[in-house]
């Protein structure tokens, strides 16, 4: 007879809301084999994992049910507080009557009736528990940064500061991402190139860093501690180890108009280029979409020029696989814009606005390019139709943000911000320029965030219009502005110069692709989803890969760097073990029993299943059986389903405790 | 007609105001229909669609009226053409709600006394005109193009809006009429008030709403260089041509403080502003002139601003 010990939580109120908790003990109390059982206020706290191990000793417990919320929140927590009392941990099993009923119920009645059958069942499940050693594997203390923008380079500069390897991938041909875009910052305004590109230069110059740009994310494979990363390298048409960044190709490619990317499309670049100057590293790289040579193969000029011979047409992308222990993501955002929406999009476009279709009405981003002094205006602030200065500009923000109809029910955060700082650059250049602000509300948390909005209001005098733009059209050579000011109540129209839309932070192209591959999960944007919002903001459900800045939701610079310093700090924890535990939830197989099918192998998605020969002791072959590879195994139990000969089973999970949870039903 | 394939043929609801102020595009509808040899049969019975005033006053009431009336045309063979904007959006608005709403939808079926036709496919004819007779077939269907015509086409504001009723195009930047206009050989203007309100039914409560909005319309359509604009909506045609003369008593010389710029120097070389008259069209009546039809029965008799002189300078008439 088993001595099973159950305590049920209230959490609060979260599930005696709903649940009448002391009911719940009573019951569980008269299920032949407990031996205890009791309600307490807050299971998790120190009383109430005290009350636990006290338990376990006073009434000789064998097993122990913790009756709360999800197993995902607190399962570690009581299976050590149950070790702690000397039980096996796996012995102590948790019933989730919070998700799986009080928050998702409103009838008090039926569901203190299914809670008690939760904890009926999950009883049985204890009953016939084993107890299991957890299993250890090493650690390869290297770790993969995935995005070379500010959140990236910070990350990796901080484990490399530790003392571990690390490897930078960047998509684009320079490290450097948004941030070496924008012209100067909020709310100190600070030269943006002048704090990031030292930076950048860290990057390369750190022995403990290896950059691979131009490159993306082919595979991943394997686990915590020891994953196997495949890198593709793009063909950069440039051998790096040759070139000496002396940029004679760029000077001499004959193709010299085509839409520079970093300048918004508003400044021109040749088809053998680095993105930027100051790009990090300063090697360039062949557009082979818009290069002569690859499109016609008449041209070469740039392998003429080339002193050390480092132009070559004919190379091809390369992979490596790269064996890290930990992951970064820091992907970054991409800005929305105004276009038609695609087809099958959630997301509705502005047509309002022209879709995009009036030279003059531009984004934040491609603002920052006019204002900084390495843009395609050299810092004058002049329209892109004619080249004028603009005398009155609009800013509106919020477009695509906060917007349900139009599919995106998010603040994007750093709007309000960056509009109050337009205002003020604007100011600072036209004089005589008027700036108009279209706002909902002005979000400003942030250390000397409201200063500086009341500043852009207050001594920059920019004219703030609560209300939003209904339409936009142009007249002449002006931009028809209509809109609402809500306080006085009023319809406004303004005829503006050039109108700065502020839209909407979204992930990167891509980044639901990315996910899949790193197994990590993702909300309706495609935002990557971090494991607990607010106590495991850095770590993802999958155990080993980290995420930092706007990747995971719309954020500023001093979050994003703030992000990339803990998940670093995450990445050293981890590094700071030499070989890591993990969960002994791991399928087994009966090799008496297996024939050998291999239909385990067929639908395993962690490629944990291997092929094992029986030999006799002369070594001849008696046959193959399946060998589930523990470090490897996810846990998912998919195979126990497959099996046919039944021969296969999940630690935990076994075919027994399931049987015995439902025959409790 | 193609052999083998089936005449294409209508039910149809046109609406109160197709019988009163509107009767041009009635007349217009069934004499472009007749010219394309498309069915077209007048549901039965109908009544009113109970329009702006009815959804603002009793919603039960708006919906069982508009639900009343697509079970009556559940009666008539072939989708339902409806030509009028306003009914249009009544008709499919009820579609939409009462899918949506299963009390509702319980609670007009005892209104009406029986099934609300929900599935009773509703058309409006441009739809009709541009997606189900094609403008392919429509182009070759044109005897007289109407060449050098430049038109401002106009969409108001119910045609498209809110854009999971109607369905017709992209809610905020259509090109159907567009299309339309191209196939009848006629040039469609770009330009920018192409959605914008005319004020609608306050042309009755107020009419200085209506002035306002309808003249910029007007305005920019002429800065736009259309010779005319064209409608869906008997109540868009009644705002832009009934009020014109109004309403440049009331606005007289274009704004200047909108307009300064270009009419006072750049465009116009410090010229007199541009007051032309724009006669206002209904799409059916454009489509029906450039299929050869007679212009005596097109209705061009019964507007105010007099669309012939625009018409004989084209030699369209």
């Amino acid at each position: 007879m088993s001595r099973i010990g159950v305590f049920v939580c209230h959490c609060g109120e979260n599930i005696s809301r709903t649940v009448d908790v002391e009911q719940v003990a009573k019951a569980a109390g008269e299920i032949p084999g407990v031996a205890f059982s009791c309600d307490y206020k807050y299971m998790c706290s120190d009383p109430g994992q005290t009350l636990l191990k006290k338990a376990v000793a006073e009434h000789k417990l064998d097993g122990v049910l913790v009756a709360a919320c999800s197993p995902r929140m607190h399962e570690k927590t009581f299976r050590k507080a149950a070790e702690a009392a000397g039980l096996n941990p796996y012995l102590c099993e948790m019933a989730n009557i919070r998700e799986h009923c009080s928050w998702v119920h409103e009838d008090r009645d039926m569901a203190t009736a299914k809670a008690k059958d939760i904890v009926k069942l999950m009883v049985e499940r204890v009953r016939k528990g084993k107890s299991l050693a957890p299993i250890t594997v090493p650690v390869t203390k290297r770790a993969l940064v995935i995005g070379g923008g500010i959140a990236g380079i910070q990350a990796a500069l901080d484990i490399a500061d530790a003392g571990h390897r690390v490897v930078l991938v960047e998509r684009e041909p320079s490290i450097g991402g948004h941030m070496a875009q924008l012209s100067e910052t909020f709310p100190t305004l600070d030269c943006s190139q002048c704090i990031m590109t030292p930076k950048m230069v860290d990057v390369a110059n750190h022995p403990n860093i290896t950059l691979f740009t131009y490159s993306e994310i082919e595979k991943v494979d394997g686990y915590i501690g020891n994953f196997q990363v495949t890198v593709k390298h793009k063909a950069r048409s440039v051998d790096e180890s040759k070139c000496t960044g002396c940029g004679i190709c760029m000077t001499k490619c004959p193709k010299k108009k085509i839409p520079n990317e970093f300048d918004q499309g508003h400044g021109m670049r040749p088809a053998i280029y680095v993105p930027f100057p100051q790009a990090v590293p300063n090697t360039p790289v062949i557009d082979r979409e818009n290069c002569t040579m690859f499109q016609s193969g008449k041209c070469g000029v740039c392998a003429k020029v080339c002193g050390p011979g480092a132009v070559d047409y004919e190379q091809k992308d390369t992979f490596t696989v790269e064996d890290v222990g930990a992951i970064v993501v820091a992907t970054g955002f991409k800005l929305y814009t105004i276009d038609r929406k695609p087809e099958g999009s959630p997301i509705q476009g502005y047509g309002e606005f022209g879709y995009g279709t009036i030279p003059d009405i531009i984004d934040g981003m491609t603002f920052e390019r006019l204002a900084s002094a390495s843009g395609p205006t050299g810092g004058k602030i002049l329209r892109p139709s004619d080249g004028k200065e603009p005398k009155q500009v609009v800013f509106i923000q919020c477009v695509g943000s906060r917007a349900r109809e139009k599919g995106i029910s998010y603040c994007s955060k750093v709007c309000c911000m960056y509009t109050a700082k337009h205002t003020m650059l604007y100011h600072h250049k036209v004089h005589d320029g008027q700036a108009y602000v279209f706002f909902m509300d002005a979000r400003t948390p942030g250390k000397g965030y409201d200063e500086f909005w009341r500043r852009a209001v207050e001594e920059e005098e920019a004219v703030y219009i609560r209300g939003m733009v209904s339409r936009m059209y142009q007249r002449g050579d002006k931009i028809v502005v209509m809109g609402s000011d809500i306080q006085v109540g009023v319809q406004v129209e303004i005829e503006a110069d050039l109108v700065v839309l502020a839209t909407a932070v979204q992930p990167q192209d891509g980044a639901d692709l990315l996910a899949q591959k790193l197994g990590i999960s993702y909300d309706k944007y495609n935002f990557y989803s971090e494991a607990h919002a607010k106590l495991k903001p850095v770590e993802c459900a999958t155990a080993g890969i980290y995420l930092a800045g706007a990747c995971q939701g719309p954020k500023d610079i001093p979050d994003t760097v703030s992000q990339a310093s803990a998940a670093a700090a995450k990445v050293m924890t981890l590094f700071a073990k030499d070989k890591l535990e993990r969960d002994p939830v791991v399928a087994k197989v009966n090799e008496k029993y297996c024939v050998g099918c291999f239909a385990c192998k067929k639908v395993c998605a962690y490629g944990a299943i291997e092929e094992k020969e029986i030999r006799d002791r002369q070594g001849n072959l008696i046959k193959k059986v399946a060998y589930v590879n523990p470090g490897v195994c996810g846990g998912c139990g998919t195979c126990q389903a497959t099996c046919p000969s039944k021969s296969i089973e999940l630690d935990g999970y076994t075919d027994e405790q399931i049987m015995a949870m439902i025959e409790a039903l | 007609m193609t052999p083998g394939k089936k005449r294409l043929s209508y039910s149809y609801y046109p609406g109160c105001s197709l019988h009163a102020s509107g009767r041009e595009y009635d007349i217009s509808t069934r004499a472009l229909f007749k010219a394309l040899n498309v069915g077209l049969k007048e549901v039965p019975d109908w009544f009113c669609c109970g329009a702006t005033p009815a959804h603002n006053v009793d919603e039960l009431l708006s919906l069982s009226l508009c639900a009343k009336n697509l079970s009556l045309a559940e009666e008539v063979e072939g989708d339902l053409a409806v030509a009028c904007a306003a009914c249009f959006s009544r008709l499919k608005t009820t579609q939409h709600h009462l899918k949506e709403d299963d009390t509702k939808r319980k609670q007009v079926e005892v209104a009406i006394d029986g099934p609300a036709a929900l599935n009773k496919p509703v058309k409006h004819i441009l739809e009709i005109l541009a997606r189900e007779f094609g403008l392919a077939k429509l182009e070759e269907s044109v005897k007289k193009p109407l060449m050098g015509l430049k038109v401002a086409p106009y969409y108001g504001c119910l045609l498209t809006r809110p854009p999971e009723v109607p369905e017709l195009d992209d809610c905020e930047d259509p090109s159907i009429m567009e299309d339309v206009l191209r196939a009848l050989g006629a040039e469609p203007v770009k330009w920018s008030h192409r959605m914008e309100c005319c004020g609608a039914n306050f042309t009755l409560s107020r009419p200085g709403v209506v002035l306002k909005l309808s003249n910029a319309i007007l305005e920019s359509a002429r800065i736009a260089g259309a010779d005319c604009i064209m409608v869906a909506c008997p109540l868009c045609h009644g705002n832009l041509d009934i009020r014109q003369k109004e309403i440049k008593e009331a606005y007289g010389a274009p704004d200047s403080t909108l307009f300064g710029n270009i009419f006072g120097s750049e465009l116009h070389g410090g010229s007199a502003p541009d007051q032309r008259d724009l006669p206002i069209f209904y799409v059916t009546q454009l489509a029906a002139l450039a299929m050869g039809v007679a212009s005596e029965s097109l209705g061009f008799e019964s507007v105010i601003t007099d669309p012939k002189p625009l018409l004989r300078d084209k030699q369209l008439l």
